[in-house]
Parts: C-alpha cells; structure tokens; sequence
C-alpha cells in the first residue's frame, strides 16, 4: 500500500522532468485518456533506458499526457515483449525495442509471441551504428590488414562482443558470413567490458558506437577501422558499404512498438506525437548531450525494414547453426 | 593536479550542491529501506532532473541517491531480517540477532558509522591513487574474475559452518537454482519445464525475502506470544568504547573492500561476506559471529560501502561503465558536456575533483542525516507483534509485487519461505545457498569466456599465460582449508 503509494510518487517525478518543459495544454481529445506506458524489455542504465528516460521527459506537451517508462527485463527481452504482446491494443502499453530483439530473436529461440504479426511499428526514434575498433598500438592500420590477418590465421583472431546474438555479435557474424572469415568471437557482458578487455589486450578487435568512443578516440587509445552508416561518421573512416558490404549491416535500430489490433486513430495520434517528438527543441538538445542520434522514420517505412531483416536474419542464423 | 585538486574543493563547497545531496541522500535512504525498490530504479528515474541542473549540483544529487540506498538497504536486514539487496544478507544475520536482543539502535548506529568509515577511506584513497588503480583494473580480465569467483565461494562454504558437508550441499544447491533459465552464454534453456516464467531465471528478491524474513515470521508465530512485542526495547545509542573495539574490524573490511571494488565485476556482495569472513577468521570469539556479534555488522557493512571508491575510476578514467549505477552516472556525465575518459583529468580536472570531493562530503553529510533518523528507524520493532507481524508480511509480499509486477514471483516467494523453514528446522544455513546463487552466473560467464579465449583448452591456458589467475586457483583451496580448520577443527569441536 505504502509502495504502491511511493511507486506513484515516483512515476509522476518521473515526467516531472517534462513538465518543466510543459506548455499549457489543449481540451484532452478521447485517447489518451490516461498515461501511456512504454516499456523497455531491458535493464535499468542501459541506452534504451536512457534514450526513453529523454523521449519521455519531452513527449508528454505533444500527447498531453504522461508517458511512463516501465522495465522488464527478463529472458532476454522476451519477457517484456511477451507483456506487450499480451497488453490490451488500445495504444496504452507501447514497447520500446530493438532489432535484433524483434526480428533476430524469433530464430534462435521459440518466443511465447510472434514478433511480425502481434505488433506494428510506430516509429524509429534512432540507429547506433556499430564501429570496428583496435587498440592505437594494433599492427592493424585499415580494415583490410585485419581481413588479411584473419584469412592467415583463421580462427585465431578474438574478437570480443557485448554478449550472444545482441547488437555487435550480429553484424559481426554477418560481416565473417560476407567476407568468408572465421574469427573467435568473444561474449563479454555488455559493450563495456568488451571495450576494456580490448584496452587490456585481451581481445585483438571489437566494435563500439560512437557515443562511447569519443573520449577513447581523442585520447589516441583507439582506431576506427571501419563503421556502418550511411555516411561517413569520422571523416578518414570508411563506411562498411565503402568498403563493399552493403545493406542493413552494424546498425542497432531503436523503435516503438505497438500491439496489432491498436485502433487506427490512436496510431495516427502516437505517430503525430512522435512526428513532433523528434523536432522539439529540448529533445534535440537533450539527446545531442547523451550523444545519441536523431533518424526519425515512419511506421510504414519501418516496417519495409522490419521485412528485410525477417528474410536476412533467417538466412544468419541458419547459416551459422547448421555449420 | 594540485592546483586542480584544491580548485575543485572550493567549487565543491556550495550550498546548494549541499541541499541537494542532502535530499538525495534521503530519499535514496527512504527508497533504499523499501524491500522491492532498488537504488537503481530511483536513479533511473530521477536522472532526467540532474539533466536541469548545473553539473555540481546534478550529479551530487545522484550519487546522494545511491550512497543513501545502500545504508537504507540495510534498514530492513536489520529490524526485520528483510535484506533486499545481495550487499545486505551479511549484514542481516547479525544485524537482527542485535534487534532481538533489543539493541536495533546499536546495530543500525553501527551499520551507519561503519558504513560512513569504509565509504570515506575508499573515496580518499581514490582520488588519491586514481591513476594506481586505473592500471590495476585493466590486469583483470575474465580468467582472473573466475578464479577470484570461485576463491570467494570456497572461503564463504569453509567460514559459513562447522559443517563443510552441509554448506558445500546449500552452495550446490543455489549454484544449480542460478542455472535454471536461459543459459547467459549459448542461450539456450536449461531447466525450466518449458514453462516460461521460469526462462528469465529465478528472481533474487522473492528468494532473500523467502529465505531470510519468512522463516523469522514463521518463528515468531510458533512461539505464539503474539501479546509481547518482538522486541520492547530499542536499546541504546552505540557508545564509543563499542566502536573502538571494532575499529580494527572496520578498518579490515575497509581494506578488504577497497581491494574488491578494483576487481570489476565483484561488487558489494562479494565484499560483504568476505569481510564478514575474515572478521570471523580473525576473532578471538568467532562462535559469537551469527549470534548477535555487533563486530559482524561492522565487518559487513564498512566492507560493502568500500567498493563505492575503486568502482568509479574505469568509469571517470575510461568512459567505460563497470555495471548499471555507474551507467547512469556516466549518462548524467555526458548530459553535463562532462565526457568521461582518458583527457577527463586533463580538460575538466578541476570539476572531476570537485565531483571527488562532493562524494566525501555526501558520507560527512549522511552521517548527520543518517544518525537522526536511526531513531526514528529503530521505534518500528517496539509496535507490538499482532500488529507487526502481518505488517512484515505485507511488506514482504508487496515488496516481492512491486519488483517486477510479476504474480509467479508471489510464488516462488512463498516456495522460498517454506524451503527457509525446512531448512531452518534442519540446521542447514541458507547463506551459501543465496551465495552460490548471485555468485554463480557470473562465475559461469567468465568461466565460457575463458573457454572461449582459451580455443576449448582452458587449463593449458591458465598454465601457459594466466599465471595470477592460475596462482589464485591453486591457493584457493588451500585457504579455505586453513580458514575451516581455525574456525571449526579440532580445537573447536561441536
């Protein structure tokens, strides 16, 4: 009762942060009606976590109402996912995802849910593109020393991810797949400690987004190989597409979802919502400070990607469990 | 780096990054003393605030949070033996044998003063050897963090009992209860029936509360005097002379988790019970450590708040955060134009420092706010046992709630609390249980990793390159040998 009580309290310190921001509010149209939850499958700290912790802040002036943020991790995101799925399609319980969460997960694992047909997209809020990174002192001094490297020596190489299946190991497994390399790829329980066993010479390679590379990269502790984007991110490193391996390969899609079933209307509200969301003055300022992009993209267009990656993903992970 | 040293103390001293901390701190403390909510969560939540506020004001605030936390967590390990974090089981077994006995007041003072001590050395003797440290941190990596794992869990199964038999049955049994779920490594499942509330895993709450509260419910049920209360008496302050006599104590656990908190990816629990081992080990009474030893609390709670130092530095010397706290501080940091890393010293040194030095006034600070709501704290023993009782109960269970709004953790809740009881009628200790348990899957994790470094041939790699590591194996048992035998041999039969 006491924390019930308290947990309220909080929630509406959470938005509080919001309303600073908050200009005076309009008639409330039918929905929302009530706060909307959005839920993160992830930990407490995380870049999802904090990237909701801003759109959150923010959104509320353009939904006129609160936004929550609710975590629950579990099971390697199923957990939350599977909540979402099972949520009421009234636009109230949105989730907040990733994905390798949505479309890889489903081959690797039998989900309680099916990702393509129990959700729609309402918008991509960002990417993080993955970088190939050594140490300074690396004899590797271009993303082709590394691929000579590793043909000479197969299977010898480390290099070390943030964990199985997850935003580095993807790409990483793609890029062996299109390049025909066989590396020794190396979990490491988040992009952290997979940055410091680089620093410490425990692994020869790792990837990184640029959010967490700046000050490493200035310092001259580190060398960016090559990156995913679609431009170039850092002006003397080639692209992965650069360097010939194109398509959807090294980017970490950060999006939301809704369940199927949500009425049109209230997608079109959460979309507009969105749509203004990603042009505010204050998100832009805050996000910038975190260091993360802003890509804003439709549902519908997000949803062409979410097709591709069902039909990429397959073929992955067929490809590396029959070998 | 003097000059930035004494520039950041000056900027340090502001009222208002004061008055802040201070609220941090209280509510952190407030939050902390829930079971079910986590520092954690408040920091998360209440990041995007230090975000509108100046950098030495914003990012005291947060830590204010998290050092109030970890003193709250404490709160209930002691008055009702409801321990709801991992850093704070050690603390409870000792820590409500005191509230008992009707001296809640001394141990909580104790939990304080130790709490505030092992903190403030920890944070001096960072900032001082940042760099030091910074070196020490990167020697670590995943071959080490195993064979330390697995030292700790031989020494806390050799200190736990007199029976090594029974403890070493309680660790295999949590360490098998911490693989049900998905496999961290493959992720493939592993014991859950295919049923999936049990894919994520068991949840630690529901399993401290089950173990620890439930059973001393059950007890005080039993017993059925249900007009007295659980303890009429709130006792006196600590005194002195108390404190003095476990000085030496603090100052071991100190050490013991300054040197934990270097080691990434230990933590708190890890101290704890380490210093509460050795405290022990080194007492001329160990058969009183478990039955109301105020030297255990001390040992535990001045060795958990130590690693708070050391854990800071990959984050400020790096830009790397070692687990979730420091994440968000990161966050925090990077919201303030403050980019941790290799140049922080070099750019923003003056600031770093001031934030260094906010961290050590944050414990002077909490020693005041702290040592005025003690009393406050201690007065919940003295409601009489009808009206305390189903009011533990309900803690228990809407802390259990609120965790996760999970109702199958309600179960495993209940599933746990009569496992305690069994296990509590049998004389069979449930710590190396709830040890094996946290320790286990990290234990696991380092364990594939070095598989994996190794190519499959692990003990050739110890051998052949990991010599620090391959050292800390062949002592480990040794050690533990040697620490049983003092504890428990010959001399000492039951």
């Amino acid at each position: 009762m006491i924390s019930t009580m308290i947990k309220k309290t909080l929630a509406v310190l959470a938005v509080s942060g919001g309303a600073f921001a908050m200009s005076s509010a309009p008639v409330l149209a039918e929905y929302p009606e009530k706060p909307v939850t959005m839920v993160i499958p992830l930990g407490a700290g995380g870049s999802h976590d904090l990237n909701a912790r801003i759109i959150t802040s923010v959104i509320p002036q353009y939904l006129n109402q609160a936004m929550i943020v609710r975590l629950t991790p579990g099971a390697g995101g199923q957990k939350g996912t599977q909540e979402v799925a099972r949520s009421p399609a009234d636009g109230y319980t949105l989730l907040f995802s990733h994905n390798y969460m949505d479309m890889l997960q489903q081959y690797v694992d039998d989900l309680p849910y099916d990702p393509m047909a129990d959700f729609i997209p309402i918008a991509r809020i960002n990417y993080a593109p993955a970088s190939i990174v050594v140490r300074a002192d690396s004899p590797y001094e271009t993303f082709e020393d590394l691929v000579a490297d590793a043909r000479a020596r197969p299977g010898e190489l480390d290099l070390g991810h943030s964990g199985n299946w997850g935003a580095f190991f993807v790409p990483a497994a793609q890029i062996m797949r299109e390049l025909d390399l066989n590396l020794n790829l190396i979990p490491y329980p988040g992009g952290g400690p997979a940055m410091q066993a680089l620093l410490s010479g425990d692994s020869d390679f790792t990837m990184a987004f640029p959010s967490s590379l700046g000050e490493l990269l200035k310092a001259g502790d580190v060398r960016i190989l090559a990156s995913a984007s679609e431009e170039r991110i850092f002006d003397d490193v080639p692209t992965l597409t650069e360097l010939g391996i194109e398509g959807d390969i090294g980017y970490m899609h950060r999006f939301v979802l809704a369940p199927t079933g949500t009425p049109p209307e209230v997608v079109e509200t959460l979309q507009a919502a969105f749509a203004e969301l990603v042009v505010d003055e204050t998100f832009i300022r805050l996000m910038g400070t975190l260091g993360e992009s802003i890509d804003p993209m439709s549902g519908e267009e997000y949803q062409v990607l979410r097709e591709q990656q069902s039909v990429t993903y397959k073929e992955l992970v067929d490809a590396l469990t029959t070998e | 780096m003097i000059e930035q040293f004494i520039e950041g103390f000056g900027m340090a001293m502001r009222l208002d990054t004061m008055v802040m901390m201070s609220i941090g701190l209280f509510a952190g403390m407030l939050v902390g003393s829930l079971p079910g909510f986590t520092t954690l969560m408040a920091m998360a939540i209440l990041l995007p605030i230090s975000f509108f506020l100046d950098p030495l004001v914003g990012i005291p605030f947060l830590l204010g949070i998290y050092k109030g936390g970890i003193f709250g967590g404490s709160v209930p390990a002691i008055l009702l033996s409801m321990p709801g974090t991992g850093a704070a089981v050690a603390t409870s077994r000792d820590g409500y044998k005191l509230t008992q006995k009707g001296k809640s007041r001394k141990a909580l003072d104790m939990a304080l003063f130790s709490s505030v001590f092992g903190d403030t050395c920890s944070d001096i003797f960072t900032i001082m050897m940042i760099f030091p440290i910074a070196f020490l941190v990167m020697q670590f990596g995943p071959p080490e963090l195993f064979a330390v794992l697995l030292m700790s869990l031989i020494i806390i199964a050799a200190t736990s009992g007199a029976n090594p038999l029974k403890s070493l049955i309680m660790m295999a049994l949590g360490l098998w209860l911490s693989f049900i779920g998905t496999d961290p490594l493959g992720g493939s499942e592993r014991f859950t029936f295919g049923l999936f509330e049990l894919k994520s895993g068991i949840p630690l709450l529901p399993m401290l509360i089950g173990l620890f509260a439930l059973p001393e419910v059950a007890s005080v049920v039993i017993r059925n005097d249900g007009a007295r209360k659980l303890s009429a008496l709130v006792g006196e302050r600590l005194k002195f002379a108390e404190f003095r006599r476990c000085f030496k104590t603090i100052c071991r656990s100190t050490v013991i988790g300054t040197m934990v908190g270097i080691v990434p990816g230990l933590g708190q629990i890890v101290a704890a019970m380490m210093g509460y081992s050795a405290a022990k080990n080194a007492s001329d009474h160990p058969e009183t450590f478990g039955e109301g030893e105020i030297e255990g609390v001390a040992a535990a709670e001045a060795a958990n708040n130590a690693v708070n130092g050391p854990t800071m530095v990959p984050l400020l010397t790096l830009g790397i955060p070692g687990d979730n706290v420091t994440a968000i501080l990161l966050g925090a940091f990077v919201a303030q134009g403050l980019r941790p890393g290799p140049q922080l010293f070099e750019e923003q040194g003056a600031t770093v420092f001031a934030i260094l030095v906010a961290m050590v006034i944050a414990n002077l600070l909490f020693l005041v706010i702290g040592y005025l709501s003690v009393p406050f704290f201690s007065k919940l023993v003295t409601v009489k046992t009808s009206i305390l009782i189903p009011l533990v109960i309900m803690f228990a269970f809407a802390g259990t709630y609120v965790y996760r709004s999970d109702p199958v953790d309600l179960l495993m809740l209940v599933a746990f609390g009569i496992f305690g009881i069994i296990a509590k009628a049998g004389r069979f200790d449930v710590m190396p249980l709830v040890m094996g348990f946290i320790l286990g899957p990290s234990m696991e994790y380092a364990f594939g990793q070095t598989m994996a470094m190794s190519g499959g041939n692990a003990m050739g790699f110890f051998v052949t390159e990991r010599f620090g590591a391959l050292g800390v194996l062949i002592a480990a048992p040794i050690i533990g040998f040697m620490l049983w035998r003092r504890l428990y041999g010959a001399a000492r039969t039951i």
